[in-house]
C-alpha cells in the first residue's frame, strides 16, 4: 500500500467517524456560506465550369461515431461514390497527340450563329405556367444562385424539392447534375444529365448546356474523346456556348505543345 | 472473582475495539465507494441524449392547394399555438378566417442544411389555393415557405429523457430563486442535509398525519435522481444523505444547483419525458428561458413537486393554485415586490392542447433503424443525440395505415372465411408509398397491428408477386423483340391458347383463369387482362433471361431463377422491391434508390451523413411511357377497372397480382407523382381465395383517393420524339366486340370499359 493510500484511508476513517457522529447527533455543522445567485439570391448559366476538385460527401462530424464507410445503397452501385480520378494534370500527363483526338471536321466548324441567351429561369414564369412549374422554377433559380455561391448542399436540397413539385422541370435535373459535378460525383452528374436530356428534347440552348456539362464530366473522368465529342455537339447546338468553346480550345492547346 | 471480572472487562474492551475498528473500516470503505460513485457522476458523463427522428419538412408554395383547417392542424402538430391577438412571439399563429389568412410566427429551426430564424409570415388563401406569402418583418413577398419537420420519435434505451443542458448563468435569476424558495430555502447555508428542514417536515407531516412535506435538500434530491429510486425507505435515505454530504464537500453550490436545474423531471409528452428547466420552458411555454415571465418561472418552480398532477395541460386550476403559492412565497421572502407579485398573479396560463409525441410510423422507424444500424451502434443511436431527417410524410403515413386497417376489416366482414380465431394467423397486409421522382419512401405500413406483430412485411416478407411480374415480360418484349424476329408493339397479335414450354428436360404449361383462352389477342389486351398463356408465349419468345435482366434493371434485387414460371411471378420478392421497380416506370425509365434516411446530424448540427437523390436512366423514356400507357389500360379497361368504379379518376397506371394458389393478392399502382404497393395475405401462407383486384386494389384505391385529394392532376407526359409516332408506337386499343379484330380507337380512358373487365388471373 502506498503512503498516499494510507493517508486517504485515514481520511476516510475520520470521515466515517464524522458521518457517524453527524448521524448520531442528528445535525450537521453549519458553515456560513452564501454563494451569489447568477446575474440576473436569376443568375446566368455560367459559361465555363472549371474541373472541380473531388469533395467529401459530408463534412466530418465532431464525434467519431461512424464505424463503417457511409452506407451506399447496394441497389445502385455507382462507382462515382468513390473519389473520382483527378483530371489529368498538364505537368504530369503527356497529352495525346492531336492526331489521337477525333478532330472536328471543317464542315462542322462552320457553326450557326449563337442562340439568344435562354438561361433565365425566372423569365420562363409566364402567365400560362402552372403554379407547380412556377414554384419549381423559382426553387431551381434559387438553387442555381446557391451553386454559384459555392453552396452545393443547400442547392441540392432545393433542387430535390423542385423536382418533387414538378418532375417535368428539366432545369431542376440540370442543376442537380451541376451540383453533383461540383461535388466531384461525375457519374452521378452524367446520370442526371441523361434525365435532363430526356426532358429537354427540342431545346437547343439547354441541350447545348447539357452536352457541355457532359463534356466537363467526361473530361474530369479522363475520357477525353467523349468529352470532346460532347463539347463539339454543344457547339453545333449553340455556337455561343462558352463552356464548350473554351473547353475545346483548352483541349487543343493541351494537345499542341507535345507535337512541336 | 475480581480477576475474572477484569478478564471479562478486558474481553469486552477488545471486542468493542474490534467491533469499532471493523465498523470504522467498513464505514470508511462504504464512504469511499459512495464518493467514487458521486465523483464519477459529477466528473464523467451525466446525461445521455436519445437520437430523434424527424419526418420530411412541408413545403408551401404559391399555387398549392391548401385548406385552412389542414394548415392549422399541421401547425398544431408542430407545436405552434393559436392566439387571437397580434403575434408577439415565436411559435404563435393566428387565423383570420374572414380574410382567408393565417399569420404564423415561425420557430427557429435547424434545417438539415441551414438554420432558419423564425420570422412572422402571413399566408393568404383564395378558393382553396395558397395565393400569397408575405414576410411580415420585411413586408416582402415570398414564393415558398418550408415548415419544419415533425418529430416522429426518439431512439432511447429505457426511458426517453428529453433535455437540453444549460449553464447556471443562462437560467433567469428569478427562476433560480423561485426553485430555491419552494424546494430548499436554506440551500446556501446547509452542507447537503438540512436538519431544520427535516424537523419542520416531520412536524408538518405529524400534524396532518399524512405526507405533506419532504425534508430533502436540493442536493439530496439531485443524489436521488442521479443514483437512486423514488422509494421512501431508510435504506435509500441513508446513502442519499451521505452522498449529499460528499457532493457538498467536493463540489461548489453553483455546480450542484446547475446540475439540479438540468436534471429535474418536469413533465411528460407521450413517451417523451421532459427534463431540465430549458426543456420545460419549451414544453409549457414554447419559448427560451430568457423570455420567461415571473409567473411562468413560478409555475415551473411549482411543478417540481408533482409535474404531472400540477401540469397546466392537465389542470389549469391546479397549476394556477400552485403558481400562486410560489409567488406568495417569493413575495413573503421579499424576492419580488408587491407590484411584481400582483402582475404575475394576473398572468394567464397558456391554453394549449398537449400534442403528445406518439410514434405514428413504427414500421417506418424500424426500417430506418435497420438502415441506421449499418453505420451507428445502438449506444450511439440512443445516447449521442443524433438528429435523423427522413423522407417520411406523416399525413400519407396516417392515410396509408387507415386505408390498410379499414380495408382488411372490410375484407373480413365481406369474407368471413378470412377471419381467424386467436392470434395465430390473422389476415395481414402491407403498404409502401414512394415518390417516383426521388425514390423517397413517404409511408410504410408493414402490418395491420404493430403491437401484435412487428414483422415488417414491406421489406422482410418475400412473397410470390404473381401477375404484377408480367409487365417485366412485356417490357422485355418491347425492348428486345422476340427471338423469332417479331418486333413487339402494343398492337402485335399474340396467341392466347394452351401451350407447353419445354426446358432443361422439364415441361411447363401455364393455364388461364378458369381455363378460358381467347385465341388471338393484342399484346395490349393480353397485359390488361393479365392472360397467362399469352404472357407465357411472349416470355418464351423473348427469352426468360431477358425478362430477368429487365426485372433486375428496374430494381428487383432478389435472386430470380431463369425458369419459365418466372414470367408469371413465381420468384419471391418484397413489396419494397416491387415499389422500386415500378417507380422506374413511373419516373420515365429513371431508377432512383429508395430513400428513407436523408440526413444524419450530430448534436452540434454537423452533418454526419447525407443521402442525396440518385438517378439512373435505365430504360428509354419512350419505352417507359409506352409501359405506363399500357398499364393505364389495366385501370381503364382491365383487371383494375374497379378503381375507376370506386371513384379514382386521375391518370394512373397499375397492375393487379394474384398468385396461382390464391395465397397472395397484390396491387401496384401509380400516378406520375405517387406510387403505392399493397399486399394482402396470411403470414402462414393460408389461402385467401381472393384476387389482387378483390383484396388489394380496394385498399390501394382508398389510399390513393385520400392521398391525392387536393393535389393537381398530372398525367404521364410523352417524351417529345414520341409525339410524331404516337399512333404507331402506342398502337390502337382493342375494340368492342370479338377478339383479334383491331380497330383504330384512341387509347383514352373510356366512359365505360370497351370490354368486360376480366377477373385477374394468377
Amino acid at each position: 500500500m502506498k503512503i498516499a493510500d494510507v493517508k486517504n484511508f485515514s481520511d476516510y476513517l475520520a470521515g466515517g467517524a464524522l458521518a457517524l457522529a453527524i448521524a448520531l447527533a442528528g445535525c450537521a455543522p453549519q458553515r456560513p456560506y452564501r454563494a451569489p445567485l447568477p446575474p440576473s439570391g436569376s443568375a446566368p448559366i455560367p459559361t465555363r465550369v472549371p474541373p472541380p476538385a473531388p469533395q467529401p460527401e459530408a463534412p466530418p462530424g465532431s464525434i467519431e461515431i461512424i464505424r463503417k464507410p457511409l452506407v451506399q445503397d447496394p441497389r445502385i452501385r455507382e462507382q462515382d461514390l468513390e473519389p473520382p480520378p483527378a483530371p489529368p494534370e498538364k505537368e504530369s500527363v503527356i497529352p495525346p497527340s492531336v492526331s489521337e483526338y477525333p478532330t472536328i471536321p471543317e464542315a462542322q466548324l462552320a457553326l450557326p450563329p449563337p442562340l439568344p441567351d435562354d438561361s433565365s429561369l425566372l423569365a420562363k414564369i409566364t402567365a400560362g405556367v402552372t403554379p407547380q412549374r412556377a414554384a419549381s422554377l423559382r426553387l431551381t433559380d434559387e438553387a442555381s444562385k446557391l451553386l454559384e455561391a459555392g453552396e452545393p448542399a443547400k442547392a441540392i436540397s432545393r433542387l430535390e424539392r423542385s423536382i418533387v413539385i414538378d418532375s417535368t422541370n428539366p432545369y431542376g435535373y440540370f442543376y442537380l447534375a451541376k451540383a453533383q459535378h461540383r461535388l466531384g460525383r461525375y457519374k452521378a452528374s452524367l446520370n442526371f444529365l441523361d434525365v435532363t436530356a430526356a426532358r429537354l428534347s427540342g431545346d437547343p440552348f439547354w441541350l447545348a448546356e447539357v452536352h457541355a456539362l457532359r463534356g466537363e464530366n467526361y473530361r474530369a473522368l479522363g475520357q477525353l474523346q467523349q468529352a470532346e465529342a460532347n463539347y463539339a455537339q454543344a457547339m453545333r447546338l449553340n455556337s455561343g456556348n462558352r463552356t464548350a468553346a473554351d473547353a475545346l480550345l483548352r483541349l487543343r492547346a493541351d494537345a499542341l505543345p507535345t507535337t512541336r | 472473582m475480581k480477576k475474572s471480572k477484569l478478564r471479562i472487562f478486558s474481553i469486552f474492551l477488545v471486542a468493542l475495539l474490534v467491533i469499532t475498528s471493523v465498523g470504522l473500516v467498513s464505514g470508511a470503505w462504504y464512504l469511499k465507494r459512495l464518493e467514487d460513485i458521486v465523483t464519477e457522476k459529477f466528473e464523467g458523463r451525466k446525461w445521455f441524449f436519445p437520437s430523434k427522428i424527424y419526418s420530411d419538412s412541408y413545403l408551401l408554395y404559391v399555387g398549392i392547394n391548401l385548406r385552412l383547417e389542414e394548415l392549422a392542424e399541421k401547425l398544431r402538430r408542430l407545436g405552434y399555438f393559436e392566439v387571437q391577438d397580434a403575434l408577439k412571439r415565436k411559435g404563435e399563429y393566428r387565423i383570420l378566417k374572414s380574410k382567408g389568412m393565417v399569420e404564423i410566427y415561425l420557430h427557429d429551426f435547424e434545417f438539415p442544411t441551414e438554420l432558419r430564424k423564425g420570422v412572422p409570415v402571413r399566408i393568404s388563401l383564395k378558393g382553396g389555393t395558397l395565393a400569397r406569402i408575405e414576410n411580415l418583418s420585411t413586408d416582402k413577398e415570398m414564393f415558398d415557405l418550408e415548415l419544419e419537420p415533425e418529430l416522429v420519435t426518439g431512439l432511447y434505451e429505457r426511458i426517453w429523457q428529453e433535455r437540453k443542458v444549460v449553464k447556471l448563468a443562462e437560467v433567469p435569476p428569478l427562476l433560480v430563486k423561485a426553485v430555491l424558495a419552494v424546494e430548499d430555502e436554506r440551500f446556501f447555508s446547509h452542507q447537503g442535509i438540512d436538519p431544520i428542514g427535516i424537523i419542520r417536515a416531520m412536524w408538518v407531516n405529524l400534524g396532518s398525519m399524512s405526507f405533506q412535506q419532504g425534508g430533502s435538500t436540493l442536493t439530496q434530491q439531485l443524489m436521488k435522481n442521479f443514483f437512486l429510486t423514488d422509494e421512501r425507505t431508510l435504506s435509500r435515505k441513508v446513502p442519499e444523505a451521505i452522498m449529499a454530504l460528499i457532493a457538498e464537500r467536493k463540489y461548489s453550490k453553483e455546480t450542484i444547483l446547475e446540475n439540479y436545474l438540468n436534471e429535474i423531471y418536469l413533465g411528460q409528452r407521450g413517451s417523451q419525458g421532459i427534463f431540465g428547466v430549458w426543456e420545460a420552458a419549451q414544453f409549457y411555454f414554447a419559448r427560451p428561458l430568457s423570455d420567461l415571465t415571473l409567473g411562468e418561472s413560478a409555475l415551473l418552480a411549482g411543478l417540481i413537486r408533482a409535474p404531472n398532477r400540477l401540469s397546466p395541460y392537465r389542470s389549469a386550476e391546479a397549476a394556477t393554485k400552485r403558481r400562486n403559492v410560489v409567488l406568495a412565497k417569493l413575495f413573503d421572502d421579499r424576492v419580488i415586490s408587491r407590484r411584481q407579485y400582483e402582475t404575475a398573479l394576473n398572468e394567464n396560463l397558456p391554453q394549449r392542447a398537449l400534442v403528445k409525441v406518439t410514434n405514428d410510423a413504427p414500421f417506418y422507424v424500424d426500417y430506418l433503424r435497420r438502415e441506421l444500424d449499418e453505420n451507428y451502434s445502438n449506444a450511439v443511436l440512443t445516447k449521442e443525440g443524433l438528429r435523423i431527417f427522413s423522407s417520411l410524410d406523416l399525413q400519407l403515413q396516417r392515410k396509408a395505415e387507415r386505408a390498410l386497417v379499414e380495408g382488411l376489416k372490410k375484407l373480413e366482414a365481406a369474407h368471413p372465411a378470412l377471419r381467424r380465431k386467436g392470434n395465430d394467423d390473422s389476415l395481414e397486409g402491407a403498404i409502401v408509398v414512394i415518390r417516383p421522382q426521388t425514390g423517397e419512401i413517404k409511408a410504410m405500413v408493414g402490418g395491420r397491428n404493430y403491437q401484435k406483430s412487428q414483422f415488417n412485411r414491406v421489406f422482410q416478407a418475400k412473397r410470390q408477386p404473381g401477375s404484377i411480374f408480367k409487365p417485366f415480360v412485356y417490357l422485355a418484349a418491347l425492348m428486345y423483340g422476340g427471338q423469332s424476329g417479331v418486333r413487339y408493339t402494343p398492337d402485335t397479335v399474340v396467341n392466347d391458347s394452351q401451350f407447353t414450354w419445354s426446358y432443361d428436360g422439364k415441361e411447363w404449361q401455364p393455364d388461364n383463369y378458369n381455363r378460358e383462352y381467347f385465341g388471338a389477342v393484342t399484346f395490349r389486351r393480353a397485359l390488361e387482362s393479365s392472360l397467362n398463356s399469352a404472357t407465357g408465349r411472349v416470355a418464351q419468345d423473348v427469352g426468360i433471361r431477358r425478362v430477368r435482366e429487365v426485372a433486375h434493371r428496374l430494381g428487383i434485387q432478389s435472386a430470380l431463377p431463369a425458369v419459365p414460371s418466372l414470367a408469371l411471378g413465381s420468384a419471391e420478392v418484397t413489396p419494397l422491391e416491387v415499389a422500386v421497380a415500378f417507380s422506374t416506370l413511373a419516373n420515365g425509365g429513371v431508377r432512383t434508390r429508395p430513400l428513407a434516411v436523408k440526413l444524419v446530424m450530430d448534436q452540434n448540427a454537423q452533418p454526419l451523413e447525407k443521402r442525396d437523390v440518385r438517378v439512373e436512366q435505365v430504360i428509354e423514356p419512350q419505352l417507359a411511357y409506352m409501359m405506363n400507357h399500357l398499364l393505364a389500360g389495366v385501370l381503364d379497361r382491365g383487371t383494375a377497372f374497379t378503381a375507376r368504379r370506386m371513384g379514382f379518376n386521375r391518370p394512373a397506371a397499375g397492375k393487379t397480382g394474384t398468385t396461382n394458389d390464391y395465397k397472395d393478392a397484390w396491387f401496384v399502382g401509380y400516378t406520375p407523382d405517387l406510387l403505392a404497393v399493397v399486399w394482402v395475405g396470411f403470414d402462414g401462407q393460408s389461402k385467401l381465395n381472393l384476387s389482387g383486384s378483390e383484396a388489394a386494389l380496394p385498399i390501394w384505391t382508398e389510399f390513393m383517393k385520400s392521398a391525392t385529394a387536393g393535389m393537381p392532376v398530372t398525367d404521364f407526359i410523352a417524351p417529345e420524339p414520341m409525339y410524331e409516332s404516337v399512333p404507331n408506337v402506342l398502337g390502337n386499343c382493342a375494340p368492342l366486340g370479338r377478339e383479334g379484330e383491331l380497330g383504330g380507337q384512341p387509347c383514352l380512358p373510356p366512359a365505360t370499359p370497351p370490354y368486360r373487365p376480366i377477373r385477374d388471373t394468377q
